[in-house]
């Protein structure tokens, strides 16, 4: 089974919290599915799901019809997921926005790798740009670098002004 | 009144010469003129014969003779006492002369010592005053010369403040121009994190190859 996520699922919080998701939804489909072997009319409420978890139900929904097996199928899928996947990590100088993140995110999937997760933090000392963390390298784009490493050039500027 | 007391004792003296030299002159005179006196006498001695005639004519030329001797010693006798009171006379006003001289230069001393001193402690009075004086102004312009530096000092700070504060706005500003125009052109682009997209994405771009080897390391 190929999972492709939602760019919006971006962390392995966000995939544990997909995951979580889909556990406790499919819990509500074996209930249900019991409950319709039974002929029992009662039927409960479904689990509140986040968008990602609606879109990835829907997806799999697409291609087959969704069983119980289909779901554990997914679980396990999810769970491989967390455990294989590519952990990449991103500090920004500010609290990325959900934009930015599904853009960074979907460059990272169509670039590297498409299981590519990505943890976004933030520090305000960075000015801006970015620093990447990713296996045992840390690429530092950040301005604060930038700056720091132009700094000889401020008496050149000073002079222009 | 020294020159007046001086005038009167020069003509008594004057005086008392002009009298010694008249008696001088009587007797010069009457010493001079005493052979033919003394001859017109005779001669009527010899006119009057019967005064002398008694006398033997050796005892009468011895008397004249004798007479003669003796008129002629007094003669010397009066003229030696004269000359004698003559030099007694002119030593005593040589005397007088060099004591009074002495007095009068002593006296004039003495005044030219009294004018001189008065001069001296007037000089010294006014040197006083002039150094009291000069002490004062120089107090004053001390005073004086405090206060403007006082004065300048202050003003001088409150110039220095003021443009130090006029520097500082200065350098506040050329510095804060210099950072902004500095981090524009370092950064050249927005630090809104909004508009860093496509400034990420490129450096992402522009390292991919060494993420993908990363990513390939890792596996």
């Amino acid at each position: 089974m190929k999972l492709k996520l939602p760019d919006s699922i971006a962390s392995p919080q966000d995939v544990t919290a997909l995951l979580f998701e889909v556990k406790e939804y499919s819990q509500w489909f074996a209930h249900e599915s019991i409950k319709i072997e039974s002929h029992i009319k009662h039927v409960s409420k479904s689990p509140e799901l986040s968008t990602g978890a609606k879109i990835l139900l829907q997806e799999l929904s697409d291609k087959k019809p969704i069983t119980k097996e289909s779901l554990d199928e997914l679980i396990g899928v999810l769970n491989k997921y967390c455990d294989n996947a590519p952990i990449m990590t991103i500090t920004l100088a500010a609290p990325a926005t959900n934009s930015v993140k599904e853009i960074l995110v979907a460059w990272c999937r169509t670039n590297l790798a498409k299981n590519t997760l990505v943890n976004f933090q933030f520090n305000t000392s960075l000015l801006g740009g970015m620093v990447v963390r990713f296996g045992s390298h840390i690429f530092d784009w950040s301005f604060r670098r930038q700056i720091l490493a132009n700094k000889n050039n401020f008496p050149k500027v000073l002079r222009h002004v | 009144m020294e020159l007046t007391i001086l005038q009167i004792f020069l003509m008594i003296d004057i005086f008392v010469m002009g009298a010694l030299a008249d008696m001088a002159i009587r007797h010069a005179y009457a010493h001079f003129k005493q052979p033919q006196k003394q001859i017109e006498e005779k001669a009527p001695l010899k006119d009057k014969p019967q005064v002398a005639d008694h006398l033997p004519a050796k005892v009468r030329e011895r008397l004249i003779e004798s007479s003669q001797i003796h008129f002629q010693s007094v003669l010397n006798r009066s003229a030696t006492t004269l000359e004698r009171d003559l030099k007694t006379t002119t030593s005593k006003m040589t005397k007088q002369l060099d004591k009074v001289g002495s007095e009068i230069i002593l006296s004039e001393m003495k005044r030219y010592r009294g004018d001189l001193e008065a001069l001296r402690k007037q000089a010294e009075a006014i040197i006083e005053n002039a150094q009291r004086d000069v002490v004062e102004h120089q107090d004053e312009l001390k005073t004086e010369m405090a206060k403007k530096q006082a004065d300048l000092e202050a003003k001088l700070k409150d110039e220095i403040i003021a443009e130090k504060q006029e520097l500082a706005g200065q350098i506040d500003s050329k510095l804060s121009n210099a950072v902004a125009s500095f981090l524009v052109e370092t950064m050249q682009h927005e630090i809104d994190l909004g508009a860093q997209t496509a400034y990420l994405t490129k450096m992402l771009d522009e390292h991919k190859a060494e993420l993908v080897k990363e990513l390939m390391d890792e596996a």
